[in-house]
C-alpha cells in the first residue's frame, strides 16, 4: 500500500436509492442479468446483502435470499458473491461472507446453502475453506454456459446454545 | 390617535391599532366596524379598517378605504402613515416615502413615522435623506444606541467615513469607562472594529492602527482584529512586522491563499500576472520549502507553489503532490489542477509548459503502475485504485486539451476496471460533450444519476445536461425528484434555482418556443429583483444587532447586484427573444391564420367558438383553484400560503406585447449599467438600436465595441454593417436627422479602424491581420457579401479556403487541429443562412465530420446521431458506462477473465 497504510474496508446495506451500485457490480462480475426479483429478494433480504467499500469505492458484494423452510426455519441462500477483479485477494470476499455467517449463527440460523459451477474450482475451494461441503449435483441446471451442471454447496451451522 | 372619538371608541381604536400589530386581523376588524357604525365617516378608523383588509389579502377594498380615510381627515397623520404603510407593502417605495413627508408634515416629531421613512431611504438609496431622518431621529431620542449607530451609518453611505467616525467617538464619550457589560461584548467589539475599518477607508491608517491596539482588549472577533491589523500595517509600509502577523495567521490557518498572497507581498516576491524572474522564483521555492515544515498538514502550501515552479523543479512538485492524492483517490484533483492549463499564454514559447510536464508525469506513473503496481522508484505496492484514479485523470486531461478520442479510451479503461465509481460516468459524460454529443452525454449524466439517487449533486448535473440535449420535459421530470412534494416545478422557482431556469430558456430559446424561453428568462429577472427587495428587513436588524461590517458589505453588495452572471445571462437571453420576436412578429398568430385560411368559414365559426369554449373553461378553472388555495389558506392561519395557479404557463401572454424592443431596452438599459465591460451587452444594445433606427445609440455601441476589443470579429461586423446601413440612407431632410449626420461625420474619422479607408478596404485590411483565424475569415466573408452581394462566390471561397492547421506544442506540431467545434457549427449556419448557399454549407459539413466525429450536428461517424454508434440505443443501458448491449461474445470473455479466485457464479434466480 501507498505509505504503508492499511486501506479500510466497509460494508453497507442496500437499499432502493443504491441498489444500481449492485447492478453495476453484477453487470461486471456474471454473465447473466438479474430480474427484478432477484434484486427485491436481495433488498427483502436485510442485512444479508452487503456491498463491500474499498476506501470509499464499492468494489464487491453478497446478495443472499432468505428462504423458509417447511416447519418454519429460515436458511440462507446465497444468490451473489463477488469482487471486481482489481480488488480481489484483498480478504473483501471473505469479509462479505463472515458478516453473513456471523448473521447466521447470531440469528440461530442453522442452513446456509449456494450453487456453484461444477468447474469452478477456485470458488469450491474458497468456500470450503468456510466449511461449505458438496451436497448435491444438479444436472443442467444452467442453460447458456458449459458446463451446464452445478453443485450444490452447503454449510450447517452449529446452533449456540443459550 | 382616535382623538376626536369619545372615550368607548377611543379605546376601539387603539384596540384596532394593537390588533394590527399583533396580527388579530379579525378582530381588529371587528374593532373598526363597530366604531363606523357610529362614525361612518371617521377617517383614521377607515384607514385602519383599509389597512387590515390588507393583511387579509382584500387589495382593492384596502386602497378603497384608506383613500376614502385619507380623504376624510387629510390632517391626519395616521391616515398618511396608513397609506405610506400600503404602498410600501406593494413595494412602491417612492410614493411610500410621499406619504410618510406628508404625515411628517403635521406630525414633525413623530418617531415611528421617522424610524420608518428612515428604512425606505436606505432602501431607495436616498442618502442625503436618509442622513437627514437619521439626525432627526437622533436629536430626538439621543440616548438611544441604535440612534447614533443609524447616524454613524448614514454618514458613511453618504461617502462621509470621517464625520461618521465622529459621531461614533461622540456616542463613545457618553458610554462609562467599565462599558460593555458582558452580554453586551460581542455588539461593541463588532462597533469598535466597524470604526476601525472606517478610520481606514478615510486614510487615518496611523490612528486606526493606534485604536485598534489601545481597543484589542474589547474586541471579541480575534481573528478579524489580526486581520485588521495585518491589513493596516501592508498600508503603512511596515512590512517586517505584517510578516510576521502572517506567519501568525498561517499558524492559525495554513490554508487560507489570501495570508500566503499577503505575506508574499510582504517580502515582495508577489505579482499580479503570476510571472516571475528566475531569481525569485528561486526565493519563493525556499520560502514555501520553509513554510512546507512548518505547517506540515497544510495542502495549500503544496499546491501554491506549483503556480510558480517551472521545467524540473514543477516536474518534481507536481510529481509530490499528485501522487499521494491518486492513492487516496481525490475525484477533485483534475479541478484543483486544472488553472495550471491556463498557462499556456502566459509563459515563453520555449519553456515546455506545464500542462505538457503533466501529461508526461502522469503518464509515467500509469505506466509504472501497469507494469509493477507501483509508482516509479517506489517499492510500495499501490492500492489497486490508483490505477483508475490515474486514468481518471488522464481522462480529464485529454478532455481539456481537445484529445477527445484518447480521453474517452482512458475513461473507458477506467469504467471497465471499477465500474461502480460515479465520478467517472460524469467527467465521461462531459467529454462527450465537449466533443459535441449532448444526447449521449445527457445518457451518461442519467447513468451516473441512478447510481445515487440520494444524491442532489449529480441529480442537478443530470438535469443540466438533458437541458443542454433539449430533452425538456425529461429534465423537468428529473429535477423534480428532489424538489420538495414534488409540486410543479413551481417550486423550482420559489427555490430562485436560477441555473434551472437560465438553461432551459436557453433549451427554449433553442426549439423556438420564445414564450416559454421568456418565461424562464423574466422569472431570473424576478429573482434579482427578489434579492434587491430582500435586504429590507436588514435595516433594522443590523443596526440593532451591531452587525456593521457585514451590514454595510450586503449593501455595496447590492449596489452591485445587476452584475451578477446569472443576471446577466438572463437580461441577454430575454433581449434575445424579444429581437427574434421582433425579427418575426407573432408566428403563433401567423401559423393559426394559416391554418383557418384552409378551412371553410362554417368550419372556421366552428373552430372559433371551440376555441373560445376552452379558453373559457381554462380560465374558470383557474379562478376556482385560486378560490380555493386561497381559502384554505386563509382559514389556517389569515394568511395566504398557496400561491395562486400561473394564469400563462407557457408564456404566451409574454409574446403579446406590442413593441417588443421597447421590452428589449428595458434589460438593456438594466446590462448598460451594470455590466458595461461586456463585449454582449454592447453587441445586443447594437442588434436592438439598429432596429429601433436610434442611429446615435448604435453608434455608441459601435464604439464600446472597438473600445472593448476592437480585433474581435463581432466588433469587426458591427463597425462595417453600421456604416454601410448610414452610408445607405437617404440624405437629411428634418433638422435632428441632419444633427445626426454632422455627429457622423465628425466622428467616422476618429475610428482608428476606418480612418481613410473605404468599408471595402476597411475589410480587406481586418482580414489581412487576421487571416490565419476562421472566425475573422467568417466575419469578413459575411461583410464582403453585404458590401458587395454580386462576389458571393468571393465571399464563400474566402471561409472554404480556412485552414484547419495543427496546434504547436513544444515548438513542435501537436496532436490537435486548431479549430472549435462551436467555431465550425457557427460557420456552417452562417454559410447555410447569412450566405444561403446550401452546397457550401454540405460542402463544410462533410470537411468538418472529419474534424468532429463526435458531434451530432456534424452527423460524425461515432455520435448518437449515427445508427451504429455505442450510444444510439440510450436509455438501454446494460453495459457500465457505453450505453449499449452487450453481444454474446462479450459476455464469455469476460467470464473467462473473472474466472479467478471469488468470482463466483450463482445462477439460480
Amino acid at each position: 500500500m501507498g505509505a504503508g497504510r492499511e486501506v479500510s474496508i466497509s460494508l453497507d446495506g442496500v437499499r432502493d436509492k443504491n441498489v444500481m451500485q449492485l447492478k453495476k457490480l453484477n453487470t461486471a462480475l456474471f454473465p447473466v442479468r438479474y430480474n427484478d426479483k432477484y434484486y427485491a429478494d436481495a433488498l427483502a433480504s436485510g442485512d444479508f446483502t452487503k456491498l463491500a467499500y474499498y476506501s470509499d469505492i464499492c468494489v464487491g458484494a453478497i446478495a443472499c435470499r432468505l428462504e423458509k423452510k417447511e416447519g418454519g426455519a429460515v436458511r440462507v441462500y446465497i444468490m451473489t458473491l463477488g469482487v471486481l477483479a482489481p480488488y480481489r485477494g484483498l480478504g473483501i470476499g471473505t469479509r462479505l461472507l463472515n458478516h453473513v455467517l456471523d448473521l447466521c449463527s447470531k440469528q440461530n440460523i442453522s442452513e446456509i446453502y449456494l450453487h456453484v459451477q461444477t468447474n469452478n474450482e477456485d470458488a469450491i475451494n474458497f468456500y470450503k475453506k468456510f466449511g461449505f461441503e458438496i451436497t448435491d449435483t444438479i444436472q443442467n441446471y444452467y442453460t447458456n454456459i458449459t458446463p451446464p451442471d452445478c453443485y450444490v454447496l452447503t454449510k450447517f451451522i452449529a446452533q449456540t446454545k443459550k | 390617535m382616535g382623538a376626536s372619538l369619545p372615550p368607548k371608541e377611543a379605546n376601539l381604536f387603539k384596540l384596532i391599532v394593537k390588533s394590527y400589530e399583533t396580527k388579530q386581523y379579525k378582530k381588529g376588524l371587528k374593532a373598526a366596524d363597530a366604531i363606523l357604525k357610529k362614525f361612518p365617516d371617521h377617517g383614521e378608523t377607515l384607514s385602519m379598517k383599509g389597512l387590515t383588509l390588507n393583511c387579509m389579502d382584500r387589495k382593492s377594498e384596502a386602497y378603497e378605504l384608506v383613500r376614502l380615510g385619507l380623504k376624510n381627515d387629510l390632517k391626519s397623520h395616521v391616515c398618511w402613515h396608513v397609506y405610506g404603510l400600503l404602498y410600501r407593502s406593494d413595494r412602491e417605495y417612492r410614493e411610500a416615502i410621499k406619504c410618510y413627508r406628508n404625515a411628517l408634515k403635521i406630525d414633525p416629531d413623530n418617531i415611528e413615522i421617522l424610524r420608518d421613512l428612515s428604512l425606505l431611504q436606505a432602501q431607495m438609496r436616498d442618502l442625503t435623506g436618509f442622513v437627514e431622518t437619521r439626525q432627526q431621529l437622533l436629536t430626538l431620542k439621543p440616548n438611544h444606541r441604535m440612534n447614533w449607530i443609524g447616524f454613524t451609518v448614514a454618514h458613511h453611505l453618504n461617502s462621509n467615513a470621517s464625520k461618521a467616525v465622529e459621531i461614533l467617538e461622540a456616542y463613545e464619550g457618553t458610554l462609562e469607562d467599565d462599558y460593555p457589560p458582558d452580554n453586551e461584548r460581542c455588539e461593541h467589539g463588532e462597533m469598535l472594529l466597524y470604526k476601525i475599518s472606517l478610520l481606514e477607508e478615510c486614510g487615518s491608517l496611523e490612528r486606526a492602527l493606534e485604536e485598534l491596539h489601545k481597543k484589542g482588549s474589547k474586541i471579541v472577533d480575534k481573528l478579524a482584529y489580526k486581520e485588521q491589523e495585518v491589513s493596516l500595517l501592508v498600508k503603512l509600509g511596515r512590512l517586517e512586522e505584517a510578516a510576521e502577523l502572517y506567519r501568525v495567521l498561517l499558524a492559525m490557518n495554513p490554508d487560507n491563499y489570501r495570508y500566503y498572497e499577503g505575506l508574499q507581498k510582504c517580502v515582495g516576491l508577489y505579482s499580479e500576472n503570476g510571472r516571475y524572474s528566475a531569481d525569485e522564483i528561486d526565493k519563493l521555492d525556499g520560502l514555501y520549502k520553509s513554510l512546507g515544515q512548518q505547517y506540515t498538514w497544510s495542502s495549500a502550501v503544496k499546491r501554491i507553489p506549483l503556480d510558480f515552479l517551472q521545467g524540473d523543479k514543477f516536474y518534481e512538485a507536481a510529481d509530490n503532490y499528485i501522487r499521494p492524492l491518486l492513492t487516496k483517490g481525490v475525484p477533485s484533483l483534475f479541478s484543483d489542477l486544472s488553472p495550471l492549463y491556463d498557462h499556456a499564454g502566459k509563459l515563453h514559447f520555449a519553456v515546455m509548459i506545464q500542462a505538457d510536464i503533466l501529461e508526461k508525469l502522469i503518464l509515467e506513473l500509469e505506466h509504472s503502475i501497469r507494469l509493477t503496481g507501483r509508482y516509479p522508484r517506489r517499492t510500495d505496492k499501490e492500492p489497486p485504485s490508483t490505477l483508475m484514479w490515474t486514468l481518471f485523470f488522464l481522462a480529464q486531461h485529454y478532455d481539456r486539451r481537445r484529445q477527445y478520442e484518447i480521453a474517452l479510451t482512458k475513461i473507458d479503461e477506467a469504467i471497465e476496471h471499477t465500474p461502480t465509481v460515479i465520478d467517472l460516468y460524469s467527467v465521461k459524460s462531459r467529454i462527450l460533450k465537449h466533443a459535441g454529443d449532448l444526447a449521449a452525454a445527457s445518457a451518461l449524466a442519467d447513468e451516473a444519476r441512478c447510481m445515487d439517487l440520494a444524491d442532489r449533486y449529480i441529480n442537478s448535473e443530470c438535469v443540466k445536461r438533458m437541458l443542454q440535449a433539449d430533452q425538456v420535459v425529461l429534465a423537468e421530470k428529473t429535477a423534480l425528484l428532489f424538489t420538495k412534494d414534488g409540486d410543479q416545478h413551481n417550486n423550482l422557482h420559489d427555490m430562485q434555482c436560477m441555473w434551472y431556469e437560465l438553461a432551459s430558456g436557453e433549451s427554449y430559446f433553442r426549439q423556438g418556443d420564445l414564450g416559454r424561453a421568456l418565461k424562464k428568462f423574466l422569472a431570473v429577472e424576478k429573482h434579482y429583483a427578489d434579492i434587491t427587495e430582500d435586504q429590507f428587513d436588514f435595516h433594522s436588524y443590523c443596526l440593532r444587532k451591531m452587525t456593521l461590517r457585514a451590514y454595510v458589505a450586503m449593501l455595496k453588495f447590492q449596489d452591485r447586484l445587476h452584475s451578477n452572471a446569472y443576471f446577466h445571462k438572463a437580461a441577454a437571453g430575454a433581449i434575445r427573444c424579444y429581437i427574434k420576436l421582433h425579427d418575426s412578429p407573432s408566428k403563433l398568430a401567423t401559423e393559426e391564420d394559416d391554418e383557418m385560411s384552409k378551412l371553410l368559414p362554417s368550419q372556421k365559426k366552428k373552430k372559433r367558438q371551440k376555441l373560445k369554449r376552452a379558453e373559457a373553461r381554462a380560465k374558470r378553472e383557474a379562478e376556482v383553484k385560486n378560490e380555493e388555495s386561497s381559502a384554505s389558506g386563509v382559514s389556517k392561519s389569515g394568511k395566504r400560503h398557496v400561491k395562486p395557479a400561473d394564469p400563462d404557463p407557457n408564456g404566451e401572454k409574454l409574446l403579446q406585447v406590442e413593441d417588443p424592443l421597447l421590452e428589449a431596452t428595458k434589460y438593456l438599459k438594466l446590462l448598460q449599467k451594470n455590466s458595461s465591460d461586456s463585449l454582449e451587452t454592447h453587441l445586443l444594445s447594437f442588434e436592438v438600436n439598429m432596429r429601433k433606427q436610434k442611429i446615435l445609440l448604435a453608434l455608441q455601441a459601435v464604439k464600446q465595441l472597438l473600445r472593448l476589443d476592437a480585433e474581435n470579429p463581432d466588433s469587426h461586423r458591427c463597425l462595417i454593417r453600421f456604416f454601410h446601413k448610414v452610408g445607405s440612407m437617404t440624405a437629411p431632410v428634418m433638422d435632428t436627422e441632419k444633427l445626426i449626420w454632422r455627429v457622423l461625420e465628425a466622428e467616422r474619422p476618429s475610428i482608428s479602424e476606418l480612418h481613410e479607408k473605404s468599408l471595402i478596404e476597411a475589410n480587406k485590411f481586418f482580414l489581412e491581420k487576421h487571416k490565419d483565424s476562421l472566425m475573422h475569415r467568417a466575419a469578413v466573408a459575411e461583410m464582403q457579401y453585404v458590401l458587395e452581394p454580386n462576389k458571393k462566390s468571393d465571399a464563400i471561397k474566402l471561409i472554404e479556403d480556412s485552414a484547419n492547421n495543427l496546434v504547436p506544442v513544444n515548438g513542435a506540431l501537436g496532436p490537435v487541429k486548431g479549430w472549435k467545434l462551436k467555431d465550425c457549427i457557427a460557420v456552417h449556419k452562417l454559410l447555410e443562412t447569412a450566405l444561403t448557399d446550401h452546397d457550401a454549407a454540405s460542402r463544410w459539413k462533410v470537411r468538418c465530420v472529419d474534424y468532429f466525429p463526435y458531434s451530432t450536428y456534424f452527423e460524425g461517424k461515432c455520435s448518437s446521431a449515427m445508427p451504429n454508434s455505442v450510444y444510439n440505443q440510450i436509455g438501454k443501458n446494460h453495459e457500465n458506462g457505453s450505453a449499449s448491449l452487450p453481444g454474446g461474445g462479450k459476455i464469455a470473455d469476460s467470464v473467462a477473465s473473472n474466472g479467478k479466485l471469488e468470482a463466483f457464479k450463482e445462477l439460480t434466480i
